[in-house]
């Protein structure tokens, strides 16, 4: 059974790696990929991330290939079809792992303690491995060989985007870390900082954290405010919205899409950005709503936090991995027969700016969720920059998803961890808010607040712009949004 | 008053032909017609005052009285007062005639003349002589003479040129007072010229009425205005920046070569041992039907086909694979396509778009230097679009976007230019617009210009070598 890394850790390095992550500024990253020059390197996987990153890479004048199970290759799977029809060479873990120089392991979390298992025996003296993300490092407490240098890479975007930013000339931002217990030749952060660089990342700013940074910042986003609260949200909007007799096809695509265009706001210009685009009694409602979220929530999210710092949730979790996954496809397909999922979008023109007006409480839950997933991973000892980039910054990205194809798009799209933490979420969050949403009513979802005089209260909007724009996620947001313009002239 | 041309060929003394003009005009229009120098639009004009051999097709309903005034007519008529002086033969000082000679040839209305006289101030000179007149009194005098002779049809080629602002502000506001009585055909080459009583523009080139617009058409009316003004403009196509240098390449290499090139999809050959060597300063055009695989040998060369790691391509003095970067080989590229146009789905603006093309992105996200930024205003200048140099690019319509994308591809002035298909998509006026704008970049640039193209009518001059693709059937 494995062993949680993070807990054999005495307190004072658990803060000290809880609290790590720097903003690295773009002349940070002169050598470019000069680090990987001539180095050989083996990706293992060729999911969309992994096809992603490779091609950049070798894009950016890297010697890529790519490592399959052999049944995976004799079979011609699509990995297998991925990789070959883009024209890399493509071998068995014994054909290529004894050749490369650096080893990328771009499979998902659960698969990580066996491919590492096989490959680590393979690899070459002094060899780099690169993860891209820490969750077997930290919650399983994978011991890798003492001459292997152990790093992470991780752009914070699918791998669509990884692509696709890469080809316009840009990059997504990346979060970069050194397992300080594998750096023998300290020689990770150079590595580290060239691969950032050969994926596009640096244009789009770097994030220099920790193993345990990311995994605790990461896994406490993704359950909450990023899958979580819109998957609990979609479900309780949908009926509520056909409770009061909206048709059941606006009210399916309302909330589709309208979490994709109010989280755009959110991109643009943080909360306050999304609530301005309210009308003022509406902004004050939806602040109204968000403050008695919260404060229903707040146990909710304080439980998660808890639970993934002391390794609860991830000991439930590979407990389902060891029995076959029993429960998380069976919430999978739970969700699948949900009415909101069931309904497909109705044939009607809806505006930008009536996602907004008619969705206020799908704002307020937002809003809700973001501070409150901020608030509690600041709370539990995670930097700012971090707390920001794993709530409010990758919100729209997951918004997008359901904008595709609804919850089964995003929990398709998500990790095996986000998916498995978004039901376990959903399942605590629905009883929570049945009190709450009796008293909803089209008016905050649906309709609108359909008044004749939008007039409000002077001192009662100073209050609540205040409130809004006081909040410690505006002021980081701010800062990073700012160094993302500097670089994103796009935007 | 309806006039109608049918598929008229006019000829002017063989040194000019409008040919099959159809065109018709009726009391309630007033006319601007326009054009590059040369393109007829004169000629145009003067059809309606009769002049020119009508070598087929016909003209009808012209009225009896045209008032002409033209820099022909204004010539022919100082040249007649000139041939009088000649034939005197009798040993006294040749006056030549006066000018309230001139303006009244008989049956004027004489008060409107003197009326006239007044506004464009020649009182003192109606006892000169004609011919005695600086050109821009002389200019001043025709038009009153055809402002007075109360013709059924003004015919006035560029009556503006020459004026002083006091006098062309006059003449506008009088031309103003005339709309309702006498339809108007004007020659005019500038846009901010147009009065705003004009109802329509008909635009000329290479002795062809190329295009009839109605005024209230805006989208129409805007593309004419870049059309003439790529057209008519002095601006050349602006420098490269000499700060932002491409690096120098061996001259004794090819830009581009191709070694016995394979792309294939699904099993399937689209392209099968293709050899292609372009050198420097050639000038290429690809053709072939869809499918046969153009687009795809296209980007084996700009590096975006993944295949071009598996094939032996050589491009700019790298091999392919061998530790170069893609940007390292779009720096020696422009590039233009409607795939491209799809992707650049942005809101950065004008400037910033042509910008992006010294950095090869997609949007920017370099902070330009002045002298890029000078450069694009330059280009933009030459475009037409100065005005808009901060409207999103998103917010464009397509042709002008096509445009700005040309333009955006050659900023870095390349080795070599990339055209796939530069016209798929656009409407005449449009296709004219990018073809004159490409036109102007072949002119005097040393980039090579590889063009895909499959339509005889968009041609590019200068054009010498063809590679045309066949479509290959599956399973052979």
């Amino acid at each position: 059974m494995s062993n949680n890394y993070f807990n054999t850790l005495p307190l004072r390095e658990q803060l000290e790696q809880l609290a790590k992550c720097r903003f690295m500024d773009i002349s940070e990253f002169p050598d470019g990929v000069e680090a990987l020059k001539g180095k050989k390197i083996v990706v293992i996987g060729c999911g969309a991330q992994g096809l992603a990153q490779g091609m950049n890479l070798r894009d950016s004048g890297c010697d890529v290939s790519y490592t399959l199970r052999a049944a995976a290759i004799e079979e011609k799977r699509q990995s297998w079809k991925s990789a070959t029809e883009n024209g890399f060479v493509v071998g068995t873990y014994e054909e290529l792992i004894p050749t490369a120089d650096v080893v990328l392991n771009l499979t998902p979390d659960k698969q990580h303690t066996p491919v590492v298992n096989a490959v680590m025996p393979l690899m070459k003296e002094g060899a780099c491995l690169s993860y891209s993300h820490g969750f077997n490092i930290v919650e399983e407490g994978m011991k890798i060989r003492e001459d292997l240098t152990v790093i992470m890479v991780a752009p914070k975007c699918p791998g669509s985007e990884v692509r696709n930013e890469y080809v316009r000339g840009f990059g997504v931002p990346t979060l970069i870390a050194v397992h300080e217990d594998n750096d023998p030749k300290g020689e990770g952060l150079a590595l580290a900082k060239a691969y950032a660089v050969g994926t596009g990342g640096h244009k789009a700013g770097v994030l220099m954290s920790s193993f345990i940074a990311e995994v605790k910042s990461d896994l406490m986003g993704e359950q909450t405010i990023l899958c979580g609260m819109l998957q609990t949200g979609s479900l309780l909007c949908f009926d509520k919205m056909v409770e009061e007799g909206i048709d059941a096809g606006y009210a399916s695509k309302l909330i589709q899409f309208g979490w994709e265009t109010v989280t755009e706001a959110l991109k643009y210009g943080g909360v306050t950005n999304m609530l301005d685009r309210l009308s003022n009694p509406a902004k004050i409602k939806a602040y109204d709503l968000s403050e008695e979220l919260k404060v229903i929530m707040r146990p909710l999210y304080n439980k998660h936090q808890d639970d993934i710092i002391d390794g609860t949730f991830s000991s439930t979790m590979m407990t389902d991995w060891a029995n076959d996954d029993v429960n998380l496809l069976g919430w999978r397909a739970e969700t699948a027969e949900t009415a909101f999922e069931k309904t497909p979008a109705g044939d009607v023109e809806i505006s930008e700016q009536e996602y907004f007006d008619n969705g206020i409480l799908m704002v307020a839950m937002v809003k809700a969720g973001v501070e409150l997933a901020f608030e509690t991973m600041t709370a539990a000892g995670i930097i700012a920059d971090s707390a920001y980039y794993e709530s409010l910054h990758e919100t729209p990205l997951i918004a997008n998803t359901i904008a595709r194809k609804k919850l089964y798009e995003m929990n398709a799209t998500i990790s095996d961890t986000a998916e498995y933490g978004c039901y376990l979420y959903n399942h605590a969050c629905l009883p929570l808010l049945a009190d709450f949403m009796k008293d909803i009513k089209t008016d905050v979802i649906g309709k609108g607040l359909d008044l004749e005089d939008t007039g409000v209260d002077n001192a009662r909007l100073i209050e609540v712009n205040a409130a809004l724009r006081a909040h410690p996620v505006e002021a980081i947001g701010t800062t990073l949004r700012g160094h993302m313009a500097d670089m994103k002239k796009i935007v | 008053m309806n006039i109608r041309l049918d598929n008229l060929t006019v000829n002017f003394d063989d040194r000019f032909q409008l040919d099959q003009i159809n065109w018709q005009l009726d009391d309630s229009q007033h006319w601007v017609v326009t054009g590059a120098n040369g393109s007829g639009k004169s000629a145009l004009a003067a059809v309606l005052a009769g002049a020119g051999e009508n070598l087929s097709g016909s003209i009808e309903g012209l009225p009896a009285k045209v008032g002409l005034v033209s820099f022909e007519a204004q010539a022919e008529l100082i040249e007649a007062e000139l041939k009088k002086d000649d034939a005197d033969i009798m040993d006294v000082i040749a006056e030549g005639t006066p000018v309230h000679e001139i303006l009244n040839p008989g049956n004027s209305n004489q008060q409107l003349i003197d009326e006239l006289v007044e506004k464009f101030q020649l009182q003192s000179l109606v006892d000169r002589a004609f011919r005695k007149l600086s050109t821009g009194e002389s200019r001043k005098v025709m038009l009153i003479r055809a402002l007075a002779s109360e013709p059924d049809l003004l015919v006035l080629d560029e009556p503006f040129d020459g004026l002083d602002a006091h006098t062309l502000e006059m003449l506008q506001e009088y031309l103003a007072t005339l709309v309702e009585t006498v339809p108007m055909v004007m020659v005019l080459n500038r846009f901010d010229e147009f009065p705003d009583f004009i109802t329509h523009i008909a635009y000329v080139d290479h002795g062809r009425l190329q295009h009839q617009i109605d005024r209230s058409d805006e989208t129409a009316y805007n593309e004419l205005y870049k059309l003439l003004h790529l057209k008519t403009t002095d601006l050349a196509v602006p420098g490269a920046d000499p700060d932002n240098d491409i690096p120098r390449l061996d001259s004794n290499q090819p830009l581009v070569r191709l070694n016995g090139i394979n792309i294939t999809y699904d099993g399937h050959k689209i392209i099968d041992s293709l050899d292609w060597t372009i050198e420097r300063n050639q000038h290429w055009q690809l053709s072939g039907p869809n499918g046969s695989g153009k687009t795809g040998l296209l980007s084996l060369i700009t590096g975006d086909h993944p295949q071009c790691y598996v094939n032996d391509i050589f491009v700019f003095g790298f091999k392919r694979g061998s530790g170069e970067s893609i940007w390292q080989i779009k720096q020696f590229i422009g590039y233009v396509s409607t795939a491209l146009q799809w992707e650049y789905k942005v809101g950065t603006g004008l400037r910033n778009v042509i910008i992006s093309g010294f950095y090869d992105s997609i949007g920017l996200y370099t902070k330009a230097t002045d002298k890029q930024k000078q450069i694009a205003d330059e280009w933009l200048a030459l475009l037409g679009m100065t005005d808009r140099a901060d409207t999103p690019f998103n917010k464009l319509s397509y042709g002008d976007q096509r445009l700005l994308l040309i333009a955006r591809a050659m900023v870095k002035h390349p080795p070599l230019l990339i055209l796939d298909e530069p016209c798929l998509g656009l409407d005449d006026m449009n296709r004219q617009l990018v073809l004159a704008l490409i036109e102007k970049i072949c002119a005097g640039s040393e980039t090579s210009v590889l063009y895909v193209n499959h339509h005889p009518e968009d041609q590019i001059k200068g054009i010498e070598n063809y590679l045309a693709l066949e479509k290959r059937e599956p399973g052979k």
